[in-house]
């Protein structure tokens, strides 16, 4: 080929992928600098000026960001590594393949995340009604002697969008497990057997050194998910189109942000500073991760 | 060390039977093969000594005990697998150790034998390392180190150089005989590959569809089988098989156009006209006779220290692989006088079975 013929190859090349590129600069590269830069202007609305460190000084003297950044760290410290853990013994219980209706099974458990949110919503919205299914059920099974008020009081609140967020995302983390588990030589583990290595010393220093790799991406990546927490606080534990209730007992990092921009007068300066927070919050917590995982 | 006794061993997989009634016995310190074509339940009942797989009729005896119910760990074996099955994750140095761990051993006692048995394997240099960073037939001396630290009374082999280069696997198998010698222990060693089996055997078992066709030494099964099947396993290149009548006091070979030599010396008389099968090993032609067969030479292959013919008769489907002395002139195309000493000649009946 000659010079001028892979110029024109090139400029050819450029052309196709120019729409895509100039989409992405349009819609995301641009608003994340855009963004960056909203971040040190106050103000109301369109109405915005530079004021340096001002947002982030109205962060430390803001309760109600200080209130969703400790229900969002609660959320992230208690959901992910119940459901981390949940996810590896499913995942390790359905890949023995002594196990009967295993295809069922793991189909079952996956469902949850394909499920349509609203639907999933107005569904626990009303089995965790005061008197719903799971209020009649525990006290007919006598574990409870009054209904739990699952969307009235803060605790309870909490513990509701925990089990939800649980129930839709387990599937989800045990697929990439079983896709590890497959991929591990069972002779290993039949080796390991042989040796009168116990069980659970199977599953803690073979399976869980093998699965490192993943759990690392899984942790992250669940990380990433409950820090943008949204969907659930805005819908289950909504009431009057309010998201977070009861009494911001479920408001979120990301419900906030939502709030100052859509449901108070519009701040845009002061919601990108919390939203670089969490983009901040994200690194340091993915750094952290990746630390512990590194191979020794 | 343990000798084993298997008595009516049977395997069913829901209504497959893979293992149907095996009988053996292996003594103290003996070196046993397992062979037979793929799918013939070698495997299956290595696993079943190993405790792997659960045992659906008849006694196993390790050292005398009864273990069909015993778990693996107690079974005192230890196995070695074709894909090695090391610990990623593991060092060499952990991968020996790590099973002595649960078996309560102290850190010192743990050092002293994973070192002993690095230095039998000559691992010393790779302690350290994991076994991504080792060559196959390194990685399978730390798969043999694993099993040798926990001084088992029966080490139980599935194929476990198939996985190596033809030189390589030379190699770990002189090693493997050494340690046979060294260890004085039980093996029971499962492998595709005759030279494997002939070399390393003191006693072969012969498997074919779950059930043992034929045990005995290399020598014996080579010399002396009981039936086709063996004579055909056992040997490289294979036992020619002739369709043969009796004829006269002759054999007449209607295959090589009706050529005849005379009946070998068997115990029993054969009727006239009865149908046999006559087995010729390649090498009996090395060495003549008085019993000769006239061939036209189809191929020749060249080994440098051997030579092989492939040959038949006119137009005859039936081809003939005979090993000569001195056959470097051979060209295909010319005429063969293979002669034999009629002694050495196999005869089987129709059902297969040898005749004595
Ligand atoms: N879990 C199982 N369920 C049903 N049949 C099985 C199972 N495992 C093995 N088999 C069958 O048992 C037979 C013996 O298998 P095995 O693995 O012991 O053969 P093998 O002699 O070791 O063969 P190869 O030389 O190919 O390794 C095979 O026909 C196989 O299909
Ligand atoms: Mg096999």
């Amino acid at each position: 080929m000659s010079n001028a013929e892979s110029r024109r190859g090139n400029l050819a090349g450029w052309a196709f992928i120019a729409p895509a590129m100039v989409l992405l600069g349009l819609f995301m590269v641009y608003p994340i600098f855009w963004s960056l830069w909203m971040s040190f202007q106050t103000g109301k609305g369109l109405n915005f000026k530079f004021g340096g460190l001002a947002n982030i000084i109205r962060l430390t003297k803001d309760p109600v960001f200080q209130h969703a950044l400790s229900n969002t760290m609660i959320f992230l410290v208690v959901q992910v590594p119940v459901m981390i853990v949940m996810a590896l013994l499913f995942a390790v219980a359905l890949n023995n393949p002594a196990l009967k209706g295993r295809a069922i099974l793991r189909t079952a458990i996956f469902l949850p995340c394909v499920t349509s949110l609203v639907a999933y919503s107005v569904l626990f919205k009303s089995m965790f009604a005061v008197d719903g299914v799971v209020n009649h059920t525990l006290m007919a099974l006598h574990v409870i002697s009054a209904p739990i008020g699952w969307m009235v009081e803060p605790f309870w609140a909490k513990v509701l969008i925990i089990l939800a967020i649980t129930w839709r995302w387990t599937g989800y983390n045990m697929v990439f497990y079983l896709a590890a588990l497959q991929n591990i030589d069972p002779s290993m583990y039949e080796a390991a057997r042989i040796d009168g290595v116990p069980a659970w010393a199977r599953f803690t220093r073979i399976t869980i050194p093998m699965l490192r790799p993943v759990i690392l991406f899984t942790t992250v990546l669940s990380t990433i998910g409950t820090l943008q927490l949204f969907d659930e606080v805005n819908t289950i534990t909504a009431s009057a189109g309010n998201g977070g209730m009861p009494a911001d007992s479920t408001l979120t990092l990301s419900l906030y942000i939502y709030n100052l921009l859509f449901k108070f007068v519009p701040n845009y300066g002061y919601a990108a500073t919390v939203s670089w927070l969490i983009v901040l919050i994200v690194a340091v917590l993915s750094w952290i991760q990746f630390q512990v995982a590194k191979e020794r | 060390m343990s000798g084993l006794t298997l008595k009516g061993l049977r395997k069913a997989y829901g209504a497959a039977q893979v293992i149907k009634g095996v009988d053996l016995e292996i003594l103290p310190e003996e070196f046993v093969v397992f062979v037979g074509p793929s799918g013939c339940g070698k495997s299956t009942l290595l696993r079943m000594i190993a405790g792997l797989e659960s045992i659906s009729g008849g006694d196993l005896f390790i050292g005398g005990r009864r273990v069909n119910d015993v778990d693996a760990s107690q079974r005192g074996i230890a196995m070695v697998f074709q894909s090695y099955a090391l610990y990623p994750h593991m060092t060499v140095r952990e991968n020996m150790g790590f099973a002595l761990k649960f078996a309560g051993a102290s850190k010192t006692e743990i050092t002293a034998k994973v070192d002993a048995a690095a230095a039998i394997l000559g691992l010393g240099a790779l302690m350290d390392r994991k076994p991504r960073d080792l060559s196959g037939g390194q990685r399978q001396r730390v798969a043999i180190g694993r099993a040798i630290v926990r001084e088992p009374q029966v080490f139980l082999f599935d194929e476990p150089l198939s996985n190596l280069d033809a030189e390589l696997r030379v190699h770990m198998r002189i090693e493997i005989a050494r340690l046979h010698q060294d260890l004085k222990a039980t093996i029971i060693y499962v492998t595709h590959d005759q030279i494997e089996a002939m070399t390393l055997a003191d006693k072969i078992v012969v498997l074919r569809e779950g059930r043992v066709e034929q045990t005995g030494s290399p020598l014996k099964l080579y010399d002396d089988p009981d039936n086709i099947f063996v004579a055909g396993f056992i040997g490289s290149p294979k036992m020619n098989f002739l369709s043969a009548r009796v004829q006269g006091g002759r054999l007449v070979l209607p295959e090589l156009a009706d050529q005849s030599l005379p009946l070998p010396a068997l115990q029993q008389a054969l009727p006239e006209g009865a149908q046999v099968t006559l087995g010729l090993r390649p090498d009996v032609f090395k060495r003549g006779g008085s019993a000769s067969l006239s061939l036209t030479i189809e191929i020749v292959e060249q080994l440098g220290g051997e030579t092989f013919a492939y040959a038949r008769v006119g137009g005859s489907a039936q081809i003939m692989t005979i090993a000569v002395e001195d056959g470097r002139a051979l060209r295909p195309g010319q005429a063969l006088v293979a002669s034999f000493d009629p002694a050495r000649a196999l005869l089987f009946d129709t059902d297969g079975q040898r005749l004595r």
